[in-house]
């Protein structure tokens, strides 16, 4: 068999797989599926195939099939049943009356169900367990999610704490950078970044973290030239009134 | 005779007490757990059971399994008589709910026996707002009164215990009575 005439007989397995499961799924006649018809295309298809895709295919197309035998078998009960009515008159009808009609047609026809709903001392034992090994939420879905950790902020404090600064060499290394952005700007704009360039990267990120802290305390103002992007820096004595907003600077990678 | 007696008080009781309590997620006892607990004549003592409590108008009733044998049928218990409008207000039903619930089973009945539920709820909209019509869908799956496969609607468990469905066509039909009997 060549490519296309594969192509063609897998084709028409799922055509048969669609129009069935479309008879399924809707209200449709289940009569309009001619099962004869489609079982001979099968049967006629069958020798051909070489794959198990295609077999599997045609596995999935008998049992479409066989359910819309069900169907059928079901629609002919019914049919012959005495609740048969021509839908198109239940329809109508429907459309018709008001909804207070229709609410009294289901209430006239209801005969509702008597049950107690108690809690046994079975079910309070089963409710004891079942919270007893419940575990919280974080581990019930550890292996789904994995573990996450949320970003954070790390502050002055945390560092001292953790020995990577100590309060006074902080302290001394503020005034310090200060003190040489008070001398080099003299007030004016200079560049941001020719400021912090301090040769080793990891100087270079500390003067940045230091001017931050700066700039916090209104020793420093920031300005951004929003169309060349530039950054630029002077030394300033102002008195905050207002809540900083914060302005994210990359420094750029080692 | 009165040994026999005693042995049949004995049945009866036992029943009504595994009929009323709710034991599963869904009411009712299944045959084979009745046969079980009750012994292989408790047909005849749930036809006695049912006698007795027609005096409280209640009976015992029948909701056939899906291969109809006698083991996987659900006996429950029922109000024998319907209730009225207000007293179904005052169960917590809706006159809203209680019309997309008449519509949707006369409508999947009409079809014979399954609809799928953009069918049912285009039809639904016709009458009612599209939030209720989704709401009260869902509602009536969850209860037990609608069956939802995949996208298709189905007659639920619930409804052939609870809803008489040749009545209700007979009454949609015949148009009801425009007038809704006041019960108060």
């Amino acid at each position: 068999m060549s490519q296309r005439q594969r192509n063609k007989s897998i084709e028409d397995i799922l055509r048969v797989i669609e129009l069935c499961r479309s008879i399924r799924l809707s209200s449709a006649d289940p009569f309009e599926v001619d099962i004869k018809e489609k079982i001979n295309i099968l049967r006629k298809l069958l020798p051909e195939y070489k794959f198990l895709d295609e077999l599997l295919l045609d596995a999935e197309a008998l049992y479409q099939l066989s359910q819309i035998v069900k169907l059928q078998d079901e629609y002919i009960k019914r049919k012959a049943g005495s609740m048969y009515i021509d839908p198109l008159l239940i329809e109508l009808k429907l459309r018709l009356l008001s909804k207070e009609s229709l609410a009294n047609a289901i209430v006239k026809s209801l005969h509702p169900i008597a049950t107690l709903d108690q809690l046994s001392p079975r079910g309070l034992e089963r409710a004891f367990i079942y919270w007893r090994d419940l575990q919280p939420l974080s581990e019930r879905f550890k292996d789904e999610r994995g573990i996450t950790t949320q970003p954070g902020k790390i502050g002055v404090e945390e560092l001292v704490t953790m020995r990577i600064l100590s309060k006074e060499k902080f302290e001394d290394k503020l005034k310090a950078v200060e003190d040489e952005l008070t001398k080099v700007s003299a007030g004016e704009w200079i560049d941001y970044y020719s400021f912090i360039d301090a040769g080793k990267y990891e100087e270079k990120v500390e003067k940045a973290y230091i001017l931050a802290f700066l700039v916090t305390e209104g020793k420093a103002e920031i300005r951004i030239d929003p169309l060349s992007e530039k950054v630029y820096l002077r030394s300033s004595n102002i008195k905050l009134t207002s809540e900083p907003r914060s302005v994210a600077i990359p420094v750029g990678a080692e | 005779m009165e040994a026999d007696r005693a042995y049949l008080e004995r049945k009866l009781k036992r029943a009504f007490q595994l009929l009323i309590l709710q034991r599963g997620r869904n009411p009712g006892v299944k045959g084979w757990e009745l046969r079980r607990y009750i012994g292989k004549d408790f047909r005849k003592i749930l036809e006695i059971l049912s006698k007795e409590l027609s005096s409280f108008g209640l009976e015992v009733y029948e909701v056939k399994g899906p291969d109809n044998s006698e083991d996987s049928s659900r006996f429950i218990l029922r109000f024998r008589e319907p209730p009225t409008l207000y007293e179904a207000e005052m169960a917590g039903m809706r006159i809203d709910e209680l019309a997309v619930l008449a519509v949707t089973i006369a409508y999947i009945n009409a079809k014979q026996g399954r609809a799928s539920r953009k069918e049912m709820e285009r039809f639904l909209r016709e009458k009612f707002p599209k939030w209720r019509v989704e709401y009260s869908l869902d509602r009536f799956v969850k209860k037990g009164y609608l069956e939802q496969n995949e996208e298709l609607l189905q007659i639920g468990w619930r409804t052939r215990a609870e809803i008489d469905e040749r009545t209700l066509l007979t009454l949609v039909l015949s148009g009801v009575s425009e007038k809704v009997p006041s019960s108060k």
